[in-house]
């Protein structure tokens, strides 16, 4: 759990941490807008070196960012091989013949062993993967003596599939190191006291923004003790022979629920006693609160905001163009 | 046998200052027979944290800790079958919340032999003898845990272990939320289960009053490190208890501050409320 990074916040200092959230907020989204109307491939390249700039300018560490980046690498890896075989328009680029006889599988079940147990030992889960894969291309292109167990078949790669390919893939690039800028910088109750201001205009049409800014600030804040609560109650059930990397499937599923049960149930306790906590320090819903801290529209953030429109408004240029 | 710490310590992954050690060095050993043990220390001290050690619920950071011949490490070992450690040394949470989840009494009681591979019958039949131990008739059995007051509660999560019929058995603050009589209930029992049983018997008090009276032994655990570890009564005959955040027993402290106000020569050193009254009577103030 610990390792993702996506939504967490990391106390730091730099230009970034010092905007104003609602700022942030606009900036990213306008940002992002601008990214989903760059049509061309060059012009997307250069928003992701904007974003990049970003990071240094915000004196981010990129690893971190790219640490948070792997859970969604997979989803990354998976948009782009999907484009590449699925997409079949434009001029053939690549076209090999690909062959699977007895010794591909055998090598290839070879090359699956191997990868599984460096992933064991080695740290570098990632290239081994990335090695695995072409290793696997390597044997159904190369190895064709041996039974066929299937007819030669084509791989294919097509202009505007990789083209597509590409295209996505920067462009969620893109996003995600925008939104993890976003998160890695503001905490979570500057976020949702930012988006509260931002949605405040909203009332007029019903929507309370400050009680939904509220049950986002009290979830977040009940995460991390959610777990706590978790970890003990699956010490007390282990301490009552349940422990949960031990037993059969069936014994599981009872040990399941002998989570679930106490989980719910402080919870609801948890909830009740911070209900009456609130009130006793007359909290009222719907009422007017003021605030510790307000939020401060600076120069900075005015630069900004200015900034981000400059680039939406490019980008509609561009478009129009 | 029994339980054997040799040199553990265990850090707590901590935000502002990386690691926190709750434990260090630990060195102790505890016999499986025969022995009452009090566990003290002020909040925060690692009292906890070396209960759950003693059942493998967590593991060392460093050292390592022999229980009934199991080596346990920092490192989960294949060999070792913890869940069979459980069964032999039972450990009770301060909270009851934390593991009662069934529909009724009974069925939670039998939770726990459940696990451990034995029949139904045999199981309700520990469930209602465990109950009746802890001091709870048999019309409770039908009922919800969750109906319960919190002392109901308590006894109910403590039958939960003693039905697993553990050779060790560890209780965190058991008496904490009890009322007086509750709590004597309670220490009576485990005094008796100690004795006809010969269970050893490991139990988490804040209680001065009680670990005079029914322990004959204490550990004393001071910011992780073990400071003390025999009779309770060479415990409150040392002079730096205060330091440690600890309280002297309620008889010596009256007896001492008589002594102290009156310029007697009582002696202060008595267990029970009875025998400071006689102690009292024959310095020749009643």
């Amino acid at each position: 759990m610990k390792s993702v990074i996506i939504g967490q916040y990391i106390p730091g200092k730099g230009l970034f941490y010092r905007l104003d959230p609602r700022t942030k907020i606009i900036a990213v989204l306008l940002i992002m807008i601008a990214v989903f109307l760059l049509e061309s491939i060059t012009h997307l390249l250069i928003g992701f070196g904007i974003a990049f700039m970003l990071l240094i300018i915000g004196r981010i560490s990129v690893i971190k960012v790219i640490k948070g980046l792997k859970p969604i690498m997979i989803l990354l890896i998976f948009t782009f091989i999907f484009q590449i075989i699925l997409n079949r328009e434009g001029e053939m680029i690549v076209n090999h013949e690909m062959y699977l006889t007895l010794y591909t599988a055998l090598f290839l079940v070879l090359a699956f062993v191997v990868w599984r147990v460096l992933v064991k030992f080695t740290r570098f889960r990632f290239t081994m993967f990335f090695l695995f894969v072409a290793g696997v291309y390597l044997i159904l292109r190369y190895v064709d003596f041996g039974y066929q167990l299937l007819s030669p078949f084509n791989f294919q790669v097509y202009e505007a599939g990789l083209r597509m390919s590409a295209f996505v893939v920067i462009r969620l690039l893109i996003i995600i190191t925008l939104s993890t800028v976003l998160t890695l910088t503001t905490k979570p109750t500057n976020l949702t006291q930012g988006l509260e201001k931002l949605m405040h205009p909203l009332k007029k049409i019903g929507f309370n923004s400050e009680d939904f800014a509220l049950i986002i600030s009290i979830s977040l804040r009940y995460i991390p003790t959610i777990f706590d609560e978790a970890n003990k109650i699956m010490l007390a059930q282990a301490s009552r022979g349940a422990d949960f990397s031990e037993g059969k499937l069936k014994d599981k599923l009872k040990q399941v629920i002998s989570l679930l049960v106490p989980m719910f149930i402080i919870a609801f306790m948890r909830s009740e006693e911070l209900a009456n906590a609130m009130e006793s320090r007359n909290f009222v819903p719907g009422n007017k609160r003021t605030r510790i801290n307000e939020l401060i529209f600076s120069y900075r953030d005015v630069i900004a905001t200015a900034f981000s429109v400059l680039v939406l408004a490019l980008a509609i240029v561009l478009k129009v163009i | 046998m029994g339980i054997r710490f040799n040199q553990v310590s265990y850090e707590y992954p901590s935000f502002a200052e990386g690691l926190y050690s709750a434990i260090r060095n630990i060195n102790l050993e505890i016999t499986e027979k025969n022995e009452f043990i009090a566990l003290v220390g002020h909040t925060g001290s690692g009292k906890s944290t070396l209960a759950k050690h003693m059942n493998a619920l967590i593991f060392p950071t460093s050292g390592s800790l022999e229980i009934y011949g199991n080596i346990i490490t920092a490192k989960r070992n294949r060999k070792v079958k913890y869940n069979s450690i459980r069964k032999k040394v039972g450990l009770v949470f301060q909270f009851p919340e934390y593991q009662l989840f069934e529909e009724t009494v009974e069925k939670d009681i039998m939770f726990g032999p459940m696990n451990f591979k034995i029949t139904q019958e045999e199981a309700k039949k520990k469930a209602k003898e465990a109950l009746n131990l802890v001091g709870l008739d048999d019309s409770y059995l039908s009922r919800n845990p969750y109906n319960l007051s919190g002392g109901e509660k308590k006894r109910v999560s403590i039958a939960g272990i003693l039905a697993m019929d553990p050779d060790i058995l560890i209780l965190d603050e058991p008496t904490s939320g009890l009322d007086p009589a509750g709590r004597r209930v309670l220490m009576n029992l485990f005094q008796d289960i100690n004795k006809k049983t010969g269970k050893t018997i490991v139990i988490i008090t804040h209680d001065m009053d009680l670990v005079y009276q029914y322990f004959n032994r204490v550990l004393v655990l001071n910011d992780g490190n073990l400071i003390f570890d025999g009779e309770p009564e060479k415990l409150f005959r040392s002079e730096d208890l205060i330091k440690y955040h600890l309280d002297y027993p309620n008889t010596i402290k009256v007896l001492s501050h008589l002594n102290k106000e009156l310029h007697l020569n009582l002696n202060i050193y008595q267990k029970t409320l009875e025998e400071a009254l006689e102690e009292i009577k024959r310095g020749g103030l009643l």
